[in-house]
C-alpha cells in the first residue's frame, strides 16, 4: 500500500496588479476503493474562501475569487494519498460477447458521454487507424493496451509543442506533444471502436527510475472493460495507470478535468510556474518551500485579438481585458 | 371605400387569410376595424404611414442585421393595419401555449435531474447528449423555485385551414416584446379611436407583472432587491429592446464589465461601491455569461457567475442551459413531453420535422427537397437555412454537403403556407405571410401571457420568411375583448 506525498504548487505572477480574478481548481484526489486520501492542505494566497462542490462527472470542484488588487497567486495543494493496485482484468469473456455489451452501453449514462467523440478533421483517418491495429478476435481489454502502445510508439513527446487548447487534428499532425495530448488521441481511438473511455488527471508518482510526467500534473486515459470496470492506461509511459497515479479528476477531455484555471482582469501576461514533488512516506518531507524548484515554466500569453487591443490602447485593455490562465498537464 | 383598397387583393391560392373569408367578403372579427377605416382617405392613410416611419426613426426604435456589411442598424418595418385575434382563438392559444411551457420546464427540470424522460425513453437520450446546449454545468444545480423558463416567446403559424401550429419555442433570450409594446404606442398615436372602439385588450403590463416576477426570485428576502438587466452591450441587435425594458421597469442597464462576483456572490460596481444583485435578467448567451465555466474568451459575462448562481446566491433569468429544450431536435418530442409529463393531449400542434441525424429520414427529405425547409438544430433568426422551392440547384447541392458533414445539425420540415393578412403597401391592400410570437411569463405564481405578442409580416412579396433578419416588419396584435 504506497503512500505518496504529493506537493502541488501553483504560481502565477503578474507583471502589474490584476483583480477580480476568478478561479476554478480541481485538486481534491478522488477517493475510492482503490484510493484513500490520508490528508488534504489546500493554501492559496489571500487565504479566499474556498466553495467546493461535485460536479457532473463526480469531481470535487473548488472556485473562489480575488477581488483585490495582487500581483500574485499562489496555489499550493499538499496532499497525502494511500493508493492499492487494482487487479488486473482477468479478460476470460469470449470478445464477441465483451463487445456486445459495450454496444449495449451506447445509450447509458455516463457511458454516452465517454463513447460520443466530437467530429474533428482528421476522424475518419483515425478510426481507420484504430480498426487496422484491432485483429477480429482481440477483446476490448487487448484493444486497450494495443492503442496505448501505438500512441505511446507513433507519437513524439516533447514539451512547448502543443498548448492547453491543442486539438487532436493538431496533434496527429505533429505526432507529438505531452501526455495531455497523447491521452485526448487515446480516448479518441477507444471511442471510435466503441470502448468507453474518460479522461483521467491526476499525478504520477514514479519508482524513482523517473517517468514522464513528472514535476507538471499527469493526464491519461481509461477505458471501460465490461465486468472489469474502468482500467487506467497511460499512453505517455506505455503502462498500466495503477497504484502509481493518483487520480484528481475524471472527464471527457481536458477542458472537464483542468486542475487550475481563471480569469482575472488588469495585466498583459503572467508567468505560472508549476511545480509537482512527489515524497514517500519513508521519507521526510519538510514544509520547506525552498525544497520546491520550479522545474516547469510557462510563458502564457493573451489571446491574440486581446494582444491586438493592447497595442491601440494599453490603459483600456489594463481595465477591461479579462485574461486566462490554466495550465497543461505534461 | 375599404373596396378601394382592397380591389386586386389577391389571396394567395390554399393559404388562410386572416381578414378576407374570399375576394368579397371579409371575417366577422374584423368588421368593426373595417368599418372605421374604411372612414379614412387614402391621403390620410399614406400620411399615417409617414408619421410611423417618422416615429420609430425618432425613437430609435431599431435592430441590427449581422453580416451585412454596412448600414447594419435599421428599423423594424412597420405595417399600419394591425393584425386582429378573436378571444376564442386567444383563449385556444393561451391554453396551448401554458400547456406547453408546463412540460417544457418540467422537462428541463428533469433532464438536469433524475432524467426519468431518458430512462423510460420518451426522448432518445443521444439527441440530448449530443445537443451542444445540454450544458453537464447545470446538472443538479438547484434553480430557485424550479422556474427554468422565466420568458418565452413561442413562434405560432397558421396553415392553410387556419390551424395554429407552433414552429418554435424561444427558451433561451426571445426577443421582440419591446416591438410589441412600441407597436401598440405607434397603432395609439395613428388611430387614437380605434382600439377602444374595436375592444382591444391591453398589452401594456408586460413590464409590470415581469418586474413582479423578477422580484419574487430574489434570493434575498429584502424588501428592495437589486435586479439588473444584463445586456452584451449597444452592438448587440436587440440592445434597443434591452435599454426598453430596463428604462420600463426601472431596473438597472448594465454589461459583463459592471458586475463583479465575490466570494459567490454578485456584486454590482456604483458610484458609493459595490452594490449586491440579487436577479440577473441576462440578454447575453450562456456559452459567453461566465467566462470561467463557459468561453473564456467572453468578454461579455462575468467570471465566477455559475459559481453564486449554484449556491443560490443570484437568480438568473433564464435559467442557463435552457437551450436544450429550444433545440429544433428536441422540438419534435415536445408533444411527447406533454403527454408524459402532464398526462394531458397537446393543445397546439407540431410541425411535423424530420431528424436528419436518422438515416432513413435524411433520405426520404433529400428526395423530396423542392417541398422542405430545412434549418440549423441551434440557428436562429432564419440564418442558415435552405427554403427548398426557392433555392437553386446549386444552393441545394451545397447545403446538402453541409448537411452531410454533421447531419445532428439539422432538421426538416414539409414548406408550410403561413397564413396572411393584409398590408398597406404602396396605397393598396396586398397579403402578405404572417407568424405570431406571443410572450409568456412564468413566476412563482405562475404563467401569464400578455394578449397579443408580435406578429411578424414577410414584407417581400410571396416570401415564407418573417425574421427581420431577412427583411421582415412587424404589424400591432389585436386580442378582443369579446
Amino acid at each position: 500500500m504506497p503512500i505518496f506525498k504529493i506537493k502541488h504548487i501553483t504560481n502565477y505572477k503578474y507583471e502589474t496588479p490584476v483583480r477580480d480574478s476568478a478561479n476554478q481548481v480541481i485538486l481534491f484526489p478522488i477517493k475510492d476503493d482503490y484510493q484513500k486520501v490520508v490528508k488534504h492542505d489546500l493554501n492559496i494566497s489571500g487565504s479566499p474562501e474556498i466553495e467546493i462542490f461535485i460536479d457532473y462527472y463526480g469531481n470535487e470542484v473548488g472556485t473562489f475569487t480575488q477581488n483585490e488588487p495582487h500581483t500574485q497567486l499562489k496555489i499550493f495543494s499538499k496532499v497525502c494519498v494511500e493508493t492499492s493496485p487494482k487487479p488486473l482484468p482477468q479478460d476470460d469473456m469470449f470478445g464477441n460477447e465483451q463487445w456486445n455489451r459495450l454496444d449495449a452501453l451506447k445509450y447509458e449514462v455516463p457511458y454516452i458521454d465517454y463513447l460520443r467523440q466530437e467530429v474533428f478533421e482528421g476522424i475518419a483517418q483515425l478510426k481507420e487507424t484504430a480498426l487496422s491495429i484491432k485483429q477480429d478476435e482481440d477483446t476490448p481489454y487487448q484493444t486497450a493496451i494495443k492503442y496505448s502502445a501505438h500512441v505511446f510508439n507513433n507519437f513524439e513527446y516533447i514539451k512547448g509543442v502543443t498548448a492547453v487548447d491543442t486539438t487532436i487534428d493538431e496533434i496527429l499532425k505533429l505526432e507529438a506533444g505531452v501526455c495531455q495530448d497523447f491521452a485526448h488521441v487515446l480516448t479518441a481511438m477507444l471511442r471510435l471502436t466503441g470502448i468507453p473511455s474518460r479522461y483521467v488527471s491526476g499525478y504520477i508518482c514514479p519508482n524513482r527510475d523517473g517517468m514522464r510526467g513528472e514535476g507538471a500534473t499527469h493526464a491519461w486515459a481509461e477505458a471501460y472493460l465490461p465486468e472489469y470496470g474502468w482500467l487506467g492506461l497511460d499512453p505517455t509511459n506505455n503502462c498500466i495507470a495503477n497504484e502509481n497515479h493518483v487520480r484528481l479528476a475524471v472527464g471527457r477531455n481536458f477542458a472537464d478535468c483542468s486542475p487550475v484555471k481563471g480569469v482575472y482582469k488588469g495585466g498583459f501576461e503572467h508567468i505560472m510556474e508549476v511545480n509537482v514533488s512527489v515524497g514517500y512516506n519513508d521519507e521526510d518531507l519538510n514544509d520547506n518551500e525552498t525544497y520546491f524548484k520550479p522545474t516547469e515554466v510557462n510563458y502564457s500569453k493573451p489571446s491574440a485579438t486581446v494582444t491586438n487591443v493592447r497595442k491601440q490602447n494599453s490603459y483600456q485593455q489594463y481595465m477591461e481585458a479579462i485574461q486566462q490562465q490554466q495550465q497543461q498537464q505534461q | 371605400m375599404i373596396e378601394n383598397f382592397i380591389q386586386n387583393y389577391l389571396n394567395h391560392p390554399k393559404t388562410y387569410d386572416e381578414m378576407f373569408l374570399d375576394s368579397e367578403n371579409y371575417r366577422n372579427h374584423y368588421s368593426n376595424f373595417i368599418k372605421n377605416f374604411s372612414k379614412e382617405s387614402l391621403e390620410n392613410l399614406n400620411k399615417k404611414e409617414e408619421l410611423a416611419k417618422k416615429l420609430f426613426m425618432s425613437q430609435g426604435i431599431t435592430f441590427t442585421v449581422y453580416d451585412s456589411g454596412e448600414g447594419i442598424e435599421k428599423i423594424f418595418p412597420f405595417d399600419i393595419i394591425p393584425r386582429i385575434i378573436t378571444s376564442s382563438e386567444w383563449l385556444f392559444i393561451e391554453k396551448g401555449i401554458k400547456q406547453r411551457l408546463k412540460a417544457l420546464n418540467l422537462f428541463l427540470k428533469d433532464v438536469y435531474s433524475n432524467q426519468f424522460i431518458l430512462k423510460d425513453k420518451i426522448v432518445p437520450i443521444n439527441v440530448i447528449y449530443s445537443c451542444p446546449h445540454f450544458l453537464r454545468e447545470m446538472y443538479n444545480v438547484n434553480v430557485l423555485h424550479d422556474i427554468y423558463i422565466h420568458i418565452a416567446g413561442i413562434d405560432l403559424i397558421r396553415d392553410h385551414d387556419g390551424t395554429f401550429y407552433v414552429l418554435e419555442d424561444n427558451l433561451r433570450t426571445p426577443s421582440g416584446v419591446s416591438y410589441m409594446l412600441e407597436n401598440r404606442e405607434i397603432t395609439k398615436r395613428l388611430f387614437p379611436d380605434l382600439i377602444p372602439q374595436c375592444g382591444v385588450r391591453s398589452v401594456t403590463e408586460y413590464p409590470a407583472i415581469l418586474y413582479k416576477n423578477l422580484m419574487a426570485l430574489s434570493p434575498r428576502a429584502v424588501s428592495n432587491p437589486t435586479i439588473v438587466l444584463l445586456s452584451p452591450g449597444m452592438y448587440n441587435s436587440a440592445y434597443y429592446e434591452h435599454t426598453t425594458l430596463a428604462r420600463l421597469m426601472g431596473v438597472e442597464l448594465v454589461e459583463g464589465r459592471d458586475l463583479v462576483v465575490k466570494n459567490q456572490k454578485v456584486y454590482m460596481k456604483t458610484t458609493i461601491g459595490l452594490q449586491q444583485v440579487d436577479v440577473i435578467y441576462r440578454r447575453v448567451d450562456d456559452d459567453y455569461i461566465d467566462p470561467l465555466v463557459f468561453n473564456p474568451n467572453s468578454v461579455l459575462g462575468v467570471a465566477g457567475l455559475m459559481g453564486a448562481y449554484r449556491k443560490g446566491n443570484v437568480a438568473i433569468v433564464n435559467a442557463v442551459g435552457n437551450g436544450v429544450a429550444d433545440d429544433k431536435a428536441v422540438y419534435t418530442y415536445v408533444p411527447d413531453m406533454i403527454k408524459y409529463y402532464l398526462n394531458e393531449e397537446p393543445i397546439l400542434k407540431n410541425v411535423p420535422t424530420y431528424q436528419l441525424s436518422n438515416p432513413d429520414e435524411l433520405k426520404f427529405v433529400f428526395e423530396n427537397i423542392n417541398t422542405m425547409v430545412i434549418k440549423k438544430t441551434n440557428g436562429s433568426g432564419g440564418y442558415g437555412m435552405l427554403m427548398g422551392h426557392a433555392a437553386s440547384e446549386q444552393e441545394t447541392e451545397e447545403y446538402k454537403l453541409e448537411i452531410l458533414k454533421d447531419p445532428r445539425n439539422f432538421i426538416a420540415q414539409p414548406t408550410i403556407s403561413l397564413s396572411s393578412a393584409p398590408c398597406f403597401i404602396n396605397g393598396k391592400l396586398a397579403p402578405r405571410r404572417i407568424d405570431l410570437r406571443p410572450f409568456a411569463l412564468n413566476g412563482p405564481d405562475g404563467i401569464s401571457i400578455v394578449p397579443g405578442g408580435l406578429t411578424r409580416v414577410a414584407l417581400k412579396e410571396g416570401s415564407l420568411v418573417v425574421n427581420s433578419s431577412q427583411g421582415g416588419g412587424s404589424k400591432d396584435t389585436w386580442v378582443l375583448t369579446s
